[in-house]
């Protein structure tokens, strides 16, 4: 189930690096900050996916929309001469390690209840 | 999960791969504009061409003597050594040279001192600057008011003094002998010396600048300190 997005990234890792793609210096704050929208989704779909709660709608319409809004606020950043690509870092930052800490207990809960089974079977 | 949903995801994580990868390509290598142009590459190129030659007829010469290494008997192979120690002596500055080269002298001017201006003693940075100056333009030996210049001279102020090797010059007429490779080189460092801003600058100090015009040999005495080797001990015999 897995295997084939896992797969999609180390394509992507593998076509970027190859092909020594270079984005100009001045747009390395929007590049990063797109970076971080995209994996906070990715996180949030697979929590999403775990709570079974999943919507492929929100979470297409999700990933471009981070990453648009992200690049607009740094882009209103650079312009108004303040930093706003570090809320969007904050923001995006904080919700990864949300995201993260609840898929580990999901999975936490899973393992036990697996355990709890297995033993019962045992028995 | 069906298939559609996987198939998005794969896209989606194809995607931030991707951007990863270009994230990272940028922050480990910048790329560093050439902004050269065609004149600027031309300069470069024949600055690389004057040092493949002058390597070139190093090696020539290197070569030139171990094929006399090879060819001769044990007899003149022992002349050749000593000729080999004697030109390093040379280079280092432990034997006096002589040989076409060009006399400079430094002496107050004379139109200062006549309205009462006092003679300051001679900049060590401008002499250092005239130094690498002719090293630049081919000097091969330097002496300055009697003190040979070797790799470890200094040149600097002490208490006031201008010293050479340590030792004060004069103030009030000093010379300073260049030997060259050639005749053509000496003229050559004449025609420099005398077409650079180096007499201007001495102006400043209140000094004339007199370049001499070359001459066909001078000669310029040997290093009278100790030459002082902290990295190379001598083997004893039979190792």
């Amino acid at each position: 189930m897995w295997l084939l997005p896992l797969l999609g990234l180390l394509l992507g890792l593998a076509f970027g690096l190859l092909t020594d793609i270079q984005i100009p210096a001045v747009y390395e704050h929007y590049l990063s900050i797109a970076v971080l929208a995209a994996l906070d989704t990715i996180f949030g779909g697979i929590r999403a996916n775990l709570q079974q709660v999943y919507d492929d709608k929100v979470f297409i319409s999700g990933f471009f929309f981070n990453i648009a809004l992200a690049a607009a606020l740094a882009f209103l950043g650079v312009h108004l001469g303040v930093d706003l690509y570090l809320a969007a870092i904050f923001a995006f930052g904080v919700r990864l390690f949300q995201n993260i800490a609840v898929i580990r207990r999901i999975l936490i809960t899973k393992w036990e209840e697996r355990h709890i089974k297995k033993d019962e079977n045992t028995v | 999960m069906n298939k559609k949903i996987v198939a998005k995801i794969t896209i989606v994580s194809t995607i931030v791969g991707l951007m990863i990868a270009v994230q990272y390509n940028t922050m480990q290598q910048p790329t560093a504009r050439d902004t050269r142009d065609i004149w600027e590459i031309r300069q470069e190129l024949s600055e690389e061409k004057k040092r493949h030659s002058e390597l070139l007829s190093e090696i020539s010469a290197l070569n030139k003597i171990v094929e006399e290494y090879e060819q001769n008997d044990a007899e003149s192979q022992a002349q050749l050594l000593k000729n080999t120690v004697d030109s390093l002596a040379q280079q280092t500055g432990i034997t006096s040279v002589s040989g076409p080269g060009v006399i400079l002298n430094i002496v107050p001017a004379s139109e200062l001192i006549e309205f009462g201006y006092r003679i300051e003693p001679i900049s060590p940075d401008l002499l250092i600057r005239l130094v690498n100056e002719i090293y630049h333009y081919n000097g091969l030996f330097v002496e300055i008011g009697g003190q040979r210049i070797v790799h470890t001279s200094a040149i600097r102020d002490i208490n006031g003094a201008t010293t050479v090797n340590g030792v004060p010059i004069d103030k009030s007429n000093l010379e300073i002998r260049v030997i060259t490779n050639s005749y053509e080189d000496a003229e050559k460092l004449y025609s420099y010396l005398y077409a650079s801003s180096f007499r201007d600058e001495f102006y400043l100090d209140n000094l004339n600048l007199v370049i001499n015009e070359a001459q066909s040999n001078l000669t310029i005495d040997e290093y009278d300190g100790d030459l002082t080797n902290t990295y190379l001990v001598e083997n004893s015999k039979g190792d």
